[in-house]
Protein backbone atom coordinates (compact mmCIF):
# COMPACT_ATOMS: atom_id res chain seq x y z
CA UNK A 1 0.00 0.00 0.00
CA UNK A 2 1.58 3.34 -1.04
CA UNK A 3 1.48 5.78 1.90
CA UNK A 4 1.44 9.75 0.67
CA UNK A 5 0.72 11.06 -2.90
CA UNK A 6 1.33 9.54 -6.56
CA UNK A 7 2.71 12.02 -8.76
CA UNK A 8 1.83 10.98 -11.90
CA UNK A 9 3.95 12.12 -15.00
CA UNK A 10 3.50 12.63 -18.36
CA UNK A 11 6.10 12.28 -21.47
CA UNK A 12 9.11 14.86 -21.21
CA UNK A 13 8.29 14.80 -17.13
CA UNK A 14 11.26 14.30 -14.36
CA UNK A 15 10.14 13.92 -10.98
CA UNK A 16 12.35 13.53 -8.17
CA UNK A 17 10.77 13.02 -4.63
CA UNK A 18 11.43 11.77 -1.41
CA UNK A 19 9.91 8.75 0.86
CA UNK A 20 6.55 8.47 1.42
CA UNK A 21 4.91 8.94 -1.67
CA UNK A 22 5.15 7.28 -5.53
CA UNK A 23 5.46 8.20 -8.88
CA UNK A 24 3.19 7.03 -11.47
CA UNK A 25 3.47 7.07 -15.28
CA UNK A 26 1.87 4.68 -18.41
CA UNK A 27 4.32 3.47 -21.24
CA UNK A 28 3.61 2.03 -24.34
CA UNK A 29 7.18 2.39 -26.60
CA UNK A 30 8.07 5.08 -24.23
CA UNK A 31 10.49 4.23 -21.50
CA UNK A 32 10.98 5.16 -17.87
CA UNK A 33 13.86 5.45 -16.02
CA UNK A 34 13.77 4.25 -12.11
CA UNK A 35 16.64 5.21 -9.96
CA UNK A 36 15.90 5.03 -6.14
CA UNK A 37 18.55 5.87 -2.98
CA UNK A 38 18.13 4.04 -0.35
CA UNK A 39 20.30 5.88 2.12
CA UNK A 40 18.82 9.11 1.22
CA UNK A 41 15.16 7.77 0.63
CA UNK A 42 14.92 9.27 -2.62
CA UNK A 43 13.86 8.00 -5.78
CA UNK A 44 13.29 10.00 -9.27
CA UNK A 45 11.82 8.63 -12.34
CA UNK A 46 11.78 10.14 -16.05
CA UNK A 47 9.42 9.19 -19.37
CA UNK A 48 11.37 9.61 -22.51
CA UNK A 49 9.39 9.60 -25.93
CA UNK A 50 12.58 8.96 -28.60
CA UNK A 51 16.16 7.94 -27.71
CA UNK A 52 18.04 10.77 -29.40
CA UNK A 53 17.34 14.85 -29.48
CA UNK A 54 18.27 15.72 -32.54
CA UNK A 55 19.51 19.13 -32.26
CA UNK A 56 16.03 21.12 -32.75
CA UNK A 57 14.14 22.35 -30.83
CA UNK A 58 14.32 22.33 -27.56
CA UNK A 59 16.61 19.87 -25.16
CA UNK A 60 13.37 18.75 -23.65
CA UNK A 61 13.11 15.35 -21.70
CA UNK A 62 10.88 13.64 -23.96
CA UNK A 63 14.20 12.32 -25.43
CA UNK A 64 16.40 9.85 -23.81
CA UNK A 65 19.86 11.05 -24.39
CA UNK A 66 18.24 14.49 -22.69
CA UNK A 67 16.28 12.56 -19.98
CA UNK A 68 18.96 10.15 -18.02
CA UNK A 69 21.64 12.88 -17.42
CA UNK A 70 19.04 15.02 -16.32
CA UNK A 71 17.35 12.91 -13.73
CA UNK A 72 21.04 11.52 -12.74
CA UNK A 73 21.97 15.60 -12.28
CA UNK A 74 18.50 15.88 -10.64
CA UNK A 75 19.46 13.03 -7.97
CA UNK A 76 22.99 13.94 -7.37
CA UNK A 77 22.24 17.64 -6.57
CA UNK A 78 20.27 16.00 -4.10
CA UNK A 79 23.16 14.47 -2.08
CA UNK A 80 22.89 11.32 -4.26
CA UNK A 81 26.18 9.67 -5.76
CA UNK A 82 26.36 7.07 -8.84
CA UNK A 83 27.62 4.74 -6.47
CA UNK A 84 24.77 4.52 -4.17
CA UNK A 85 21.90 4.58 -7.25
CA UNK A 86 20.45 1.57 -8.32
CA UNK A 87 18.48 1.89 -11.73
CA UNK A 88 15.19 -0.08 -13.19
CA UNK A 89 13.66 0.54 -16.14
CA UNK A 90 10.38 -0.26 -18.21
CA UNK A 91 8.49 0.29 -21.43
CA UNK A 92 10.57 0.14 -24.80
CA UNK A 93 7.31 -2.59 -26.30
CA UNK A 94 6.61 -2.54 -29.99
CA UNK A 95 3.33 -1.25 -29.89
CA UNK A 96 2.64 -0.81 -34.10
CA UNK A 97 0.80 2.61 -33.60
CA UNK A 98 2.00 5.15 -36.01
CA UNK A 99 5.60 3.04 -37.52
CA UNK A 100 7.31 3.17 -34.14
CA UNK A 101 7.72 -0.71 -34.84
CA UNK A 102 9.67 -0.19 -38.30
CA UNK A 103 11.87 2.58 -36.64
CA UNK A 104 12.25 0.39 -33.60
CA UNK A 105 11.35 3.38 -31.52
CA UNK A 106 10.85 1.05 -28.08
CA UNK A 107 14.34 -1.46 -28.83
CA UNK A 108 16.37 2.40 -29.26
CA UNK A 109 14.82 3.55 -26.10
CA UNK A 110 16.02 0.68 -24.14
CA UNK A 111 19.47 0.48 -25.67
CA UNK A 112 19.75 4.50 -25.04
CA UNK A 113 18.67 4.02 -21.23
CA UNK A 114 20.86 1.16 -20.90
CA UNK A 115 24.33 2.81 -22.58
CA UNK A 116 23.91 6.06 -20.80
CA UNK A 117 23.70 3.77 -17.17
CA UNK A 118 26.36 2.36 -18.38
CA UNK A 119 28.09 5.06 -18.83
CA UNK A 120 27.17 6.81 -15.22
CA UNK A 121 27.98 3.21 -14.09
CA UNK A 122 24.60 3.00 -12.12
CA UNK A 123 23.55 -0.71 -11.93
CA UNK A 124 20.28 -1.83 -13.62
CA UNK A 125 18.90 -4.44 -10.71
CA UNK A 126 15.35 -4.85 -12.31
CA UNK A 127 13.86 -4.06 -15.32
CA UNK A 128 10.64 -5.23 -17.11
CA UNK A 129 11.19 -3.73 -21.24
CA UNK A 130 10.33 -4.78 -25.07
CA UNK A 131 7.30 -7.30 -26.00
CA UNK A 132 4.17 -5.52 -27.28
CA UNK A 133 2.14 -4.40 -24.01
CA UNK A 134 2.01 -1.38 -22.81
CA UNK A 135 2.74 -0.48 -19.07
CA UNK A 136 1.75 0.97 -15.87
CA UNK A 137 3.98 1.42 -12.85
CA UNK A 138 4.08 3.12 -9.92
CA UNK A 139 7.65 4.13 -7.89
CA UNK A 140 7.26 3.30 -4.18
CA UNK A 141 9.45 5.68 -2.33
CA UNK A 142 9.29 4.09 1.19
CA UNK A 143 10.74 0.60 -0.48
CA UNK A 144 12.29 1.79 -3.36
CA UNK A 145 10.18 -1.15 -5.23
CA UNK A 146 8.11 -0.61 -8.38
CA UNK A 147 4.82 -1.80 -9.25
CA UNK A 148 3.80 -2.56 -13.00
CA UNK A 149 0.63 -3.56 -14.25
CA UNK A 150 0.48 -4.16 -18.05
CA UNK A 151 -2.15 -1.83 -19.77
CA UNK A 152 -4.62 -1.87 -21.91
CA UNK A 153 -4.64 -0.04 -25.21
CA UNK A 154 -7.21 2.51 -24.66
CA UNK A 155 -5.32 3.40 -21.85
CA UNK A 156 -2.27 4.22 -23.93
CA UNK A 157 -4.57 6.22 -26.31
CA UNK A 158 -5.97 7.91 -23.22
CA UNK A 159 -2.52 9.29 -22.41
CA UNK A 160 -0.74 9.81 -25.74
CA UNK A 161 1.35 7.08 -25.44
CA UNK A 162 2.94 5.99 -28.63
CA UNK B 1 9.30 -24.46 -42.46
CA UNK B 2 11.58 -24.69 -39.70
CA UNK B 3 14.91 -23.29 -41.65
CA UNK B 4 12.48 -20.34 -42.60
CA UNK B 5 11.36 -19.53 -39.64
CA UNK B 6 15.36 -19.96 -38.22
CA UNK B 7 16.53 -17.64 -41.17
CA UNK B 8 13.86 -14.94 -40.50
CA UNK B 9 14.59 -15.06 -36.82
CA UNK B 10 18.94 -14.51 -38.20
CA UNK B 11 17.84 -11.72 -40.27
CA UNK B 12 15.84 -9.57 -37.04
CA UNK B 13 19.02 -10.41 -35.05
CA UNK B 14 20.99 -9.07 -37.66
CA UNK B 15 18.95 -6.14 -38.07
CA UNK B 16 18.77 -5.55 -34.19
CA UNK B 17 22.56 -5.55 -34.28
CA UNK B 18 22.80 -2.66 -36.57
CA UNK B 19 20.25 -0.78 -34.77
CA UNK B 20 22.25 -1.03 -31.64
CA UNK B 21 25.38 -0.27 -33.47
CA UNK B 22 24.21 2.77 -35.19
CA UNK B 23 22.09 3.95 -32.14
CA UNK B 24 25.22 3.85 -30.18
CA UNK B 25 26.82 6.01 -32.53
CA UNK B 26 24.32 8.41 -32.87
CA UNK B 27 24.41 8.61 -28.86
CA UNK B 28 28.07 9.38 -29.23
CA UNK B 29 27.72 12.10 -31.64
CA UNK B 30 24.97 13.63 -30.23
CA UNK B 31 26.96 13.74 -26.54
CA UNK B 32 29.45 16.08 -28.81
CA UNK B 33 26.19 18.13 -29.86
CA UNK B 34 24.47 18.60 -26.19
CA UNK B 35 27.76 19.75 -24.92
CA UNK B 36 27.96 22.70 -27.56
CA UNK B 37 24.57 23.81 -26.38
CA UNK B 38 24.86 23.75 -23.13
CA UNK B 39 25.96 26.46 -22.36
CA UNK B 40 22.72 28.27 -24.09
CA UNK B 41 20.53 26.07 -21.93
CA UNK B 42 22.17 27.28 -18.75
CA UNK B 43 22.21 30.92 -19.61
CA UNK B 44 18.52 30.19 -20.77
CA UNK B 45 17.21 29.03 -17.01
CA UNK B 46 19.63 31.52 -15.59
CA UNK B 47 18.02 34.66 -17.34
CA UNK B 48 14.63 33.33 -17.25
CA UNK B 49 14.16 33.07 -13.14
CA UNK B 50 16.43 36.33 -12.75
CA UNK B 51 14.12 38.51 -14.64
CA UNK B 52 10.90 37.24 -14.07
CA UNK B 53 10.20 38.83 -10.85
CA UNK B 54 11.29 41.92 -11.33
CA UNK B 55 9.46 42.51 -14.90
CA UNK B 56 6.37 41.55 -13.37
CA UNK B 57 6.52 44.46 -10.40
CA UNK B 58 7.01 46.93 -13.38
CA UNK B 59 4.51 46.19 -15.48
CA UNK B 60 2.25 45.89 -12.65
CA UNK B 61 3.14 49.45 -11.90
CA UNK B 62 3.55 51.09 -15.07
CA UNK B 63 -0.23 51.62 -16.44
CA UNK B 64 -0.64 53.40 -13.35
CA UNK B 65 2.00 55.75 -13.61
CA UNK B 66 -0.16 57.01 -16.93
CA UNK B 67 -0.03 60.71 -17.17
CA UNK B 68 -3.64 63.06 -18.09
CA UNK B 69 -3.45 65.56 -20.15
CA UNK B 70 0.11 65.79 -21.81
CA UNK B 71 0.67 64.23 -25.29
CA UNK B 72 4.23 63.75 -25.11
CA UNK B 73 4.24 62.42 -21.59
CA UNK B 74 1.38 59.91 -22.65
CA UNK B 75 3.53 59.24 -26.01
CA UNK B 76 6.50 58.34 -23.43
CA UNK B 77 4.46 56.04 -21.40
CA UNK B 78 3.30 54.49 -24.36
CA UNK B 79 6.71 53.85 -25.59
CA UNK B 80 7.64 52.60 -21.70
CA UNK B 81 4.69 50.19 -21.25
CA UNK B 82 5.42 48.63 -24.85
CA UNK B 83 9.05 48.00 -24.16
CA UNK B 84 8.06 46.66 -20.71
CA UNK B 85 5.41 44.26 -22.52
CA UNK B 86 8.33 43.16 -25.35
CA UNK B 87 10.20 42.11 -22.15
CA UNK B 88 8.05 40.36 -20.63
CA UNK B 89 6.56 38.40 -23.35
CA UNK B 90 10.73 37.73 -23.94
CA UNK B 91 10.76 36.38 -20.40
CA UNK B 92 7.71 34.54 -19.90
CA UNK B 93 9.49 32.59 -22.97
CA UNK B 94 12.89 31.94 -21.48
CA UNK B 95 10.93 31.01 -18.52
CA UNK B 96 9.05 28.44 -20.19
CA UNK B 97 11.89 27.05 -22.17
CA UNK B 98 14.05 26.44 -19.10
CA UNK B 99 10.92 24.62 -17.69
CA UNK B 100 10.18 22.40 -20.47
CA UNK B 101 14.10 21.68 -20.60
CA UNK B 102 13.87 20.91 -17.10
CA UNK B 103 11.30 18.24 -17.26
CA UNK B 104 9.61 20.06 -14.35
CA UNK B 105 6.58 21.28 -15.90
CA UNK B 106 3.33 20.59 -15.02
CA UNK B 107 -0.18 20.77 -16.12
CA UNK B 108 -2.92 22.43 -14.54
CA UNK B 109 -6.00 22.35 -16.26
CA UNK B 110 -9.38 24.73 -15.75
CA UNK B 111 -12.06 25.53 -17.76
CA UNK B 112 -11.35 28.02 -19.91
CA UNK B 113 -13.09 30.42 -22.99
CA UNK B 114 -10.28 30.53 -25.63
CA UNK B 115 -11.72 33.66 -27.11
CA UNK B 116 -10.48 35.63 -23.59
CA UNK B 117 -7.46 34.13 -23.84
CA UNK B 118 -6.73 35.16 -27.54
CA UNK B 119 -8.29 38.76 -26.32
CA UNK B 120 -5.81 38.71 -23.53
CA UNK B 121 -2.51 37.96 -26.23
CA UNK B 122 -3.70 40.93 -28.13
CA UNK B 123 -4.22 43.28 -25.28
CA UNK B 124 -0.55 42.41 -24.48
CA UNK B 125 0.28 42.63 -28.59
CA UNK B 126 -1.89 45.86 -28.53
CA UNK B 127 1.56 48.33 -29.40
CA UNK B 128 2.59 46.10 -32.41
CA UNK B 129 -0.61 45.58 -34.18
CA UNK B 130 -1.22 49.24 -33.66
CA UNK B 131 2.09 50.23 -35.18
CA UNK B 132 1.29 48.24 -38.28
CA UNK B 133 -2.33 48.84 -38.17
CA UNK B 134 -3.32 45.00 -38.17
CA UNK B 135 -6.50 44.52 -37.49
CA UNK B 136 -7.55 41.41 -35.06
CA UNK B 137 -11.04 39.41 -36.40
CA UNK B 138 -12.19 35.97 -34.12
CA UNK B 139 -14.39 33.48 -36.10
CA UNK B 140 -15.34 31.34 -33.04
CA UNK B 141 -17.92 28.29 -33.51
CA UNK B 142 -17.11 26.64 -29.97
CA UNK B 143 -20.04 26.94 -28.10
CA UNK B 144 -18.45 25.62 -24.90
CA UNK B 145 -15.77 26.58 -22.53
CA UNK B 146 -12.60 23.47 -22.96
CA UNK B 147 -10.52 22.52 -20.33
CA UNK B 148 -6.85 22.57 -20.98
CA UNK B 149 -3.82 24.57 -19.32
CA UNK B 150 -4.71 28.38 -19.69
CA UNK B 151 -1.64 29.29 -19.14
CA UNK B 152 0.28 27.30 -21.72
CA UNK B 153 -2.58 27.59 -24.24
CA UNK B 154 -1.93 31.43 -23.59
CA UNK B 155 1.34 31.38 -24.55
CA UNK B 156 0.91 29.50 -27.82
CA UNK B 157 -1.73 31.43 -29.06
CA UNK B 158 0.86 34.89 -27.52
CA UNK B 159 3.68 33.33 -29.76
CA UNK B 160 1.20 32.74 -32.97
CA UNK B 161 0.00 35.79 -32.66
CA UNK B 162 3.09 38.14 -32.73
CA UNK B 163 4.52 35.98 -35.02
CA UNK B 164 1.56 36.32 -37.44
CA UNK B 165 1.78 40.60 -36.59
CA UNK B 166 5.53 40.51 -37.32
CA UNK B 167 5.63 39.05 -40.57
CA UNK B 168 1.66 39.56 -41.69
CA UNK B 169 1.56 42.83 -43.94
CA UNK B 170 0.48 46.35 -42.97
CA UNK B 171 -3.04 47.19 -43.05
CA UNK B 172 -4.47 44.21 -42.97
CA UNK B 173 -6.21 41.42 -40.71
CA UNK B 174 -4.66 38.83 -38.64
CA UNK B 175 -7.59 35.99 -38.66
CA UNK B 176 -7.95 33.51 -35.85
CA UNK B 177 -10.66 30.73 -35.78
CA UNK B 178 -11.53 28.70 -33.24
CA UNK B 179 -13.69 25.20 -34.23
CA UNK B 180 -14.02 21.93 -33.21
CA UNK B 181 -14.85 18.73 -34.72
CA UNK B 182 -16.18 16.68 -31.38
CA UNK B 183 -12.90 15.49 -30.38
CA UNK B 184 -10.77 18.12 -31.46
CA UNK B 185 -10.58 21.71 -31.34
CA UNK B 186 -8.83 23.80 -34.17
CA UNK B 187 -7.26 27.48 -33.34
CA UNK B 188 -5.98 29.00 -36.43
CA UNK B 189 -3.96 31.77 -36.49
CA UNK B 190 -3.78 33.66 -40.80
CA UNK B 191 -2.10 36.55 -41.31
CA UNK B 192 -1.33 37.87 -45.01
CA UNK B 193 2.28 38.40 -46.01
CA UNK B 194 4.95 35.56 -47.07
CA UNK B 195 5.68 32.18 -45.65
CA UNK B 196 9.03 31.06 -43.58
CA UNK B 197 11.53 31.10 -46.02
CA UNK B 198 12.64 27.40 -45.00
CA UNK B 199 13.50 24.36 -47.05
CA UNK B 200 11.89 22.06 -44.46
CA UNK B 201 8.84 22.66 -42.35
CA UNK B 202 10.91 21.55 -39.08
CA UNK B 203 13.21 24.39 -39.19
CA UNK B 204 10.89 27.00 -38.52
CA UNK B 205 10.19 24.96 -34.93
CA UNK B 206 13.42 25.19 -34.26
CA UNK B 207 15.24 27.50 -31.63
CA UNK B 208 17.61 29.84 -32.43
CA UNK B 209 16.29 29.93 -36.13
CA UNK B 210 16.30 33.12 -37.87
CA UNK B 211 13.71 34.35 -39.67
CA UNK B 212 14.02 35.63 -43.44
CA UNK B 213 15.29 38.76 -42.73
CA UNK B 214 17.81 37.92 -39.79
CA UNK B 215 15.51 37.08 -37.30
CA UNK B 216 13.23 38.85 -34.71
CA UNK B 217 12.89 38.61 -31.07
CA UNK B 218 14.94 35.04 -29.50
CA UNK B 219 14.23 32.34 -31.97
CA UNK B 220 12.79 29.73 -29.49
CA UNK B 221 9.20 31.05 -29.76
CA UNK B 222 7.75 28.34 -32.29
CA UNK B 223 9.92 25.77 -31.02
CA UNK B 224 8.36 26.85 -27.61
CA UNK B 225 4.75 26.49 -29.29
CA UNK B 226 5.29 23.23 -30.39
CA UNK B 227 6.62 21.94 -27.07
CA UNK B 228 3.51 23.11 -25.30
CA UNK B 229 1.27 22.05 -27.76
CA UNK B 230 2.97 18.17 -27.48
CA UNK B 231 2.79 18.46 -23.95
CA UNK B 232 -1.10 19.61 -24.02
CA UNK B 233 -1.46 16.44 -26.39
CA UNK B 234 -1.73 18.48 -29.55
CA UNK B 235 0.54 19.60 -31.82
CA UNK B 236 1.12 22.69 -34.55
CA UNK B 237 1.54 22.74 -38.07
CA UNK B 238 0.76 25.97 -41.27
CA UNK B 239 0.37 26.35 -44.50
CA UNK B 240 1.53 28.79 -47.22
CA UNK B 241 -1.06 30.03 -49.18
CA UNK B 242 -0.82 32.35 -51.74
CA UNK B 243 -0.52 35.36 -50.21
CA UNK B 244 -1.66 33.69 -46.44
CA UNK B 245 0.35 31.85 -44.06
CA UNK B 246 -1.83 30.26 -41.79
CA UNK B 247 -1.04 28.27 -38.19
CA UNK B 248 -2.87 25.75 -36.91
CA UNK B 249 -2.72 24.28 -33.33
CA UNK B 250 -4.43 21.20 -32.68
CA UNK B 251 -5.57 20.33 -28.92
CA UNK B 252 -7.99 17.39 -27.57
CA UNK B 253 -11.07 18.57 -27.08
CA UNK B 254 -11.90 18.32 -23.39
CA UNK B 255 -15.22 19.62 -22.09
CA UNK B 256 -15.39 18.15 -18.17
CA UNK B 257 -12.92 18.87 -15.74
CA UNK B 258 -11.62 15.40 -13.33
CA UNK B 259 -13.91 15.44 -10.50
CA UNK B 260 -11.45 14.05 -8.26
CA UNK B 261 -7.94 15.03 -8.65
CA UNK B 262 -5.19 13.08 -6.30
CA UNK B 263 -2.55 15.18 -5.13
CA UNK B 264 -1.67 17.27 -7.41
CA UNK B 265 -1.96 14.80 -10.00
CA UNK B 266 -4.03 15.21 -13.25
CA UNK B 267 -4.93 11.07 -13.68
CA UNK B 268 -7.13 9.49 -12.51
CA UNK B 269 -6.45 6.11 -14.28
CA UNK B 270 -4.42 4.39 -11.50
CA UNK B 271 -7.57 2.72 -10.07
CA UNK B 272 -5.72 -0.11 -8.36
CA UNK B 273 -2.58 -1.75 -8.43
CA UNK B 274 -4.17 -5.38 -6.89
CA UNK B 275 -2.47 -8.11 -8.33
CA UNK B 276 0.35 -6.14 -10.16
CA UNK B 277 4.06 -7.65 -10.46
CA UNK B 278 6.06 -6.10 -7.76
CA UNK B 279 10.27 -5.55 -9.08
Amino acid sequence: MIQGCSTFIHVGQIHVDRAPGAISTVLGSCVAVCLYDSNLGIGGMNHYLLPFWNGNGLQSPRFGNIAIPKLIETMMAKGSSPKTLQAKIFGGASMNIGGSEAMMIGEKNILVAREILKEYRISIVAEDIGGQNGRKIQFDLDRGKVLLKYAQRSDMMNLGDK
Amino acid sequence: MESKSMYHEEECGEKCEEVAFLSRKILDLNKQLIESEKAKSRFLSLVASELNNPMTALLGLIPRLAPQNDERLEAIHSLVHEEALILDFRIQNLVAAAEIESGEQNITKALIDPVELVNEAAEALKYPLKAKNIQLVINNTLEKKIVTDPQKLYLILKNILANGCCYGRNDEKLEVGIHENGTTVFMTVKNRGEGPNVEYKPQIFTRFAHGPDGGHGLGIGLSIVRELCERLGGSIDYASGEDTVTFTVTLPLETLLPTSEACGSNEFLFESFDGAIEL
